[in-house]
């Protein structure tokens, strides 16, 4: 149920604001007022006016305050023409240039507040009092923390400026003006000031046009806050719940005004930096309170490691059971080991948190993430057609005439050949497109301030302030499409010799046409995730060769290339241009999807899935997988749940990595597609983002549909 | 090699006793049940069931043999330790395969994974004896206390069914009597009276209820026979909850979806 005041936010965010989306106008502020000023310190004042020049709105529902919609003017197209030209050379680092999906340090600010962050960089300033660069980026710093100060201020004044009007409540008014004053002067002392700082924070990296900023572990950072006013009674967990929801509800005020699909993952659970047991009674009321809200936009997380108690495990599920489809359900063990390979400090491996939609990221610690897709299945066609694709431009190496190949070990020393060449270009492709900001004239002043060591080091995110460098992350696709390809390849050309490889490449380039029963061969071949070694040996070669090969590489700072298997939808587009493929797969059909087996080819029900999606070896996969499952809404009722819960205690103790658990059933995904109207709020979650499902392409739709339901 | 014919192995059930289990539908009924969801299994003979819409066929029926199905259940191993499981055999009527039935329970038994029977029970109790020392829990059904519903209707004997189930509570085993609730044949006051009168006389203390679904209806379509419940809608609620009431008087009632 849904605390009245977030369902009055609920209904006001429904009304979008009038006028035109123009950020720009606010920014131009500062830079028109600061015309001589070096670039990076420019660059934050027009961070500070965007952040306070904005006439604060202060919806009617709200408990915790911060909102985007004062960006919509009413300005005439000649100022805003005036006011976009203003900002030419100011523009900011994009999703492959490390510029957002990031999870901020919020524990520090919480901790010291605005002016202890100010006084520190004040101190950092005079540390490095002879090195001018960096005096001028903590003065950036400075000027953005200011700009966020003054964001509070206003709000702070337009609360009381509101007391007694119409549908306003001047009890919440006040707090909210209270709270807001507080934060100007001083470090947050209670839980609704802490979330309100962290919220007001957020608002600003959306202010400042950033995606998939992660909320982090906020039942961490928050937990002495929350702990505090619980115990001396100033809060009880009920109006904790509300304000978190008053919080979560806000996330969706991007998608109701500009679209798109904007994802703010939460953390919750796991292990602490010490690595005992982190769940809390916080980390339950942010899993009812996002249950609340129902909406796509919170990305929740649930860290599952071996010492998280079974009740909070059943509440994920009673979540998830909802038809929302969070939380994704993360194994912390896999997870740590996988981001321990790659040097970091344990503490720090254990404060991981997502970023985006599944990605591990070290929370506030380094740049921005970034990553791209790799797809697999083009490298076997390569190996096929002398190097080329069969229909889409891309090319691979000549790797020789295909009747050439007379055992499976020489196609795969082919396919591997492929598959190198293909890393190298991917690796070189990526480092040339992320260098291409100017890092002097692409600095990040406010977002720097939330990263672990920007203010002592006095240097940008970007240019070596973070403690550890960025990194990468390759979305290997295809892994069901490759090797079930693989297995029907030894099965039907070098085991029982049904057809020749020569056969084989010519029913492929004809998309098997006229090769109707070689296709029925191949489709009787055996299929990955029915727990059967004959095939299942190829997606254990595809994570330890492709993960080796890419662990091989760097970023340009020096960072470490993470394996992902998880590519939202890309894997349906990949497969467009993707001709047959030796499993029986027809020419631009999807491939399979993240690291699930392909669509309901895994018949063996949902334990052989899980025994064979845990061979692989996922702490090779430090970004993080996706394996989407399906259940019918009875296995989330009581009785029930406890069998779910024991085949995910299995499914970790046994190494897999995620789960992803979509309970919505056939009939209704079916009902929906043709009868929009009647499901307007129908959340699924397709392989790591979620969404409304009426809005996706029917194609979409289908696919997860397709999508094998266990039970 | 003793051999069993199995209609379906399935993974991962969960309506079939506790835990994750696998269950082991074997082939061959010697009742005629009209209502029966699991027709496929009746016949001892291989059964194909065709779905034009999603282009694929399955046939029913296979000889394995126990090492066969034990190497199969046993996959599931780690699921039934975590959970509580283990493997059901059912059917059809398992213990018309009874000598073969103890022989894969004994195995499953000796690699400590609980068995759980599912019975109609209408079989000579000496192939109880053979089965009962390696399973641990009985599922037997009840569904009717009519004679001439239960002979003319189902085809089965009445008496026979009513004394293997008092021989069966006063053995230790743990047994639960399951009734399933359809329409027009057991859900009226007099049957359902009956019903309870009959189940104290042989000692039962608890019943679990399964309300009439028409699942199967597609299952019929795709053998191409006839379903004389395919316009039966599903057990109104009013009706299970006079059944609920009705038992209760004498009973422990669950109900099981």
């Amino acid at each position: 149920m849904l605390h009245p005041n977030t369902e009055l936010l609920k209904q006001e965010l429904r009304t979008p604001p009038a006028g035109t989306y123009a950020p720009h106008i606010f920014r131009a502020e500062g830079l028109t007022a600061h015309p001589d000023a070096p670039h990076g310190i420019r660059r934050a004042y027009s961070i500070a006016s965007l952040f306070a020049a904005p006439k604060p709105h202060i919806y009617k529902g709200d408990t915790v305050v911060g909102s985007i919609r004062p960006l919509w003017t009413d300005a005439t197209p000649e100022e805003s023409q005036a006011a976009a030209e203003a900002c030419t050379g100011f523009g900011i680092r994009g999703f492959h240039h490390n510029g957002d999906h990031y999870a901020p340090d919020y524990h520090t600010i919480l901790t010291e507040g605005i002016p202890g962050m100010l006084s520190r960089i004040e101190a950092s300033m005079e540390a490095h009092k002879d090195e001018a660069d960096r005096v001028e980026f903590l003065e950036s710093g400075r000027i953005a923390l200011l700009g966020l100060r003054d964001r509070l201020a206003a709000y702070a004044k337009a609360a009381e400026a509101l007391t007694g009007a119409e549908g306003y409540h001047s009890e919440t008014l006040c707090q909210i003006k209270k709270n807001c004053k507080a934060l100007c002067d001083r470090a947050p002392v209670s839980f609704p000031e802490a979330l309100q700082l962290v919220w007001m924070i957020h608002n600003c990296f959306v202010c400042e046009g950033r995606y998939a900023m992660a909320l982090g572990r906020m039942d961490q950072f928050l937990y002495p806050f929350f702990a505090h006013d619980t115990e001396v009674g100033t809060l009880t967990e009920d109006e904790a719940t509300a304000l978190l929801e008053n919080v979560f509800m806000k996330i969706y005020e991007r998608r109701a005004y500009l679209g798109g699909d904007d994802v703010v993952n939460i953390a919750v659970g796991g292990v602490k930096p010490d690595g005992s047991d982190a769940t809390n009674r916080l980390s339950f009321c942010i899993l009812r309170a996002v249950g609340n809200i129902n909406l796509p936009g919170p990305n929740l997380s649930a860290r599952i490691a071996p010492t998280t108690p079974e009740d909070f495990l059943d509440e994920c599920l009673k979540v998830i059971g909802t038809g929302l489809g969070y939380p994704a359900l993360m194994n912390d063990e896999v997870n740590i080991a996988a981001l321990s390979r790659y040097g970091y400090a344990i503490e720090d491996a254990r404060n991981y948190s997502m970023v985006g939609c599944i990605e591990n990221f070290i929370t506030g610690m380094q740049p921005p993430w970034s990553d791209g897709r790799f797809d697999t299945p083009r490298f076997l066609e390569y190996v096929f057609n002398n190097g080329k694709g069969y229909f889409h431009p891309s090319a691979g190496l000549d790797t020789g005439p295909v009747e050439s190949i007379t055992s499976m070990d020489i196609l795969m020393e082919r396919l591997e050949t492929q598959l190198k060449a293909g890393v190298k270009e991917y690796v070189d492709g990526f480092n040339r497109v992320n260098v291409l900001p100017d890092p002097e004239n692409y600095t990040s002043p406010f977002l720097s301030l939330f990263c672990k060591d920007c203010i002592g080091r006095g240097l940008d995110i970007n240019m070596g302030g973070a403690v550890y460098p960025s990194v990468h992350g390759a979305a290997l696709m295809g892994v069901g499409t490759l090797c079930d390809s693989l297995a029907a390849i030894e099965q039907v050309v070098f085991t029982d010799r049904i057809a020749t490889i020569s056969e084989l490449a010519a029913a492929l380039k004809a998309n098997f046409e006229g090769y109707e029963p070689l296709r029925e061969t191949l489709l009787a071949a055996p299929k990955y995730g029915n727990n059967n070694d004959f095939v299942d040996k190829y997606a254990v070669w595809f994570v330890d060769f492709l993960s080796d090969e890419f662990m091989k590489y760097h970023t340009p700072d020096g960072g470490g290339y993470y394996t992902a298997m998880a590519a939202n939808v890309s894997n349906i587009y990949a497969g467009h241009v993707i001709g047959a493929t030796p499993d029986g797969r027809r020419a631009g059909e999807p491939l399979s999807d993240a690291a699930s087996p392909t669509y309901g080819r895994d018949t063996r029900g949902a334990t052989a899935t899980v025994l064979s999606v845990t061979k692989p070896d996922y702490t090779k996969v430090a970004c993080g997988t996706v394996i989407n499952q399906k259940y019918s809404p009875s296995m989330f009722e009581d009785g029930r749940r406890e069998k779910l819960r024991a085949l995910i205690r299995v499914y970790f103790a046994k190494g897999g990595q995620e789960m992803q658990i979509n309970a919505t059933s056939t009939e209704v995904l079916k009902d929906a597609m043709d009868h929009p109207e009647k499901y307007p709020e129908l959340v699924v979650r397709v392989s790591g983002f979620s969404a409304i499902y009426i809005t996706l392409a029917r194609e979409v739709q289908m696919d997860i549909l397709a999508r094998t339901q266990q039970e | 090699m003793i051999q069993l014919n199995i209609s379906d192995i399935q993974h991962f059930s969960v309506g079939d006793g506790p835990g994750i289990r696998t269950t082991v539908f074997l082939k061959g009924c010697n009742l005629r049940c009209p209502w029966c969801h699991n027709p496929e299994t009746i016949s001892r003979d291989t059964v194909t069931l065709t779905y034009p819409k999603a282009n694929k066929s399955v046939t029913y029926g296979r000889l394995m043999t126990v090492d066969e199905i034990v190497r199969e259940v046993m996959e599931d191993a780690d699921f039934y330790r975590q959970s509580g499981g283990g493997v059901t055999v059912s059917g059809g009527e398992p213990l018309l395969q009874a000598e073969a039935v103890a022989e894969l329970a004994k195995a499953l038994q000796n690699q400590g994974v609980s068995v759980l029977l599912d019975t109609a029970g209408c079989v000579p109790w000496s192939r109880f004896e053979a089965v009962l020392p390696y399973v641990d829990t009985v599922f037997f059904d009840w569904k009717t206390s009519h004679p001439t519903v239960m002979k003319e209707r189902i085809g089965g004997d009445l008496p026979l069914i009513k004394s293997n189930l008092a021989r069966l509570l006063q053995t230790a085993k743990e047994t639960h009597i399951r009734i399933p609730l359809i329409p027009n044949v057991n859900t009226s006051e007099e049957a359902l009276t009956a019903i309870a009168t009959d189940l104290r006389e042989v000692g039962a203390k608890t019943v679990a209820l399964l309300p009439f679904h028409r699942l199967a209806v597609g299952k019929y379509e795709a053998m191409g026979i006839p379903y004389p419940y395919r316009d039966t809608p599903p057990l109104p609620a009013d009706a299970l909850r006079r059944a609920v009431e009705i038992l209760s008087k004498n009973f422990t009632v669950y109900t099981e979806k």
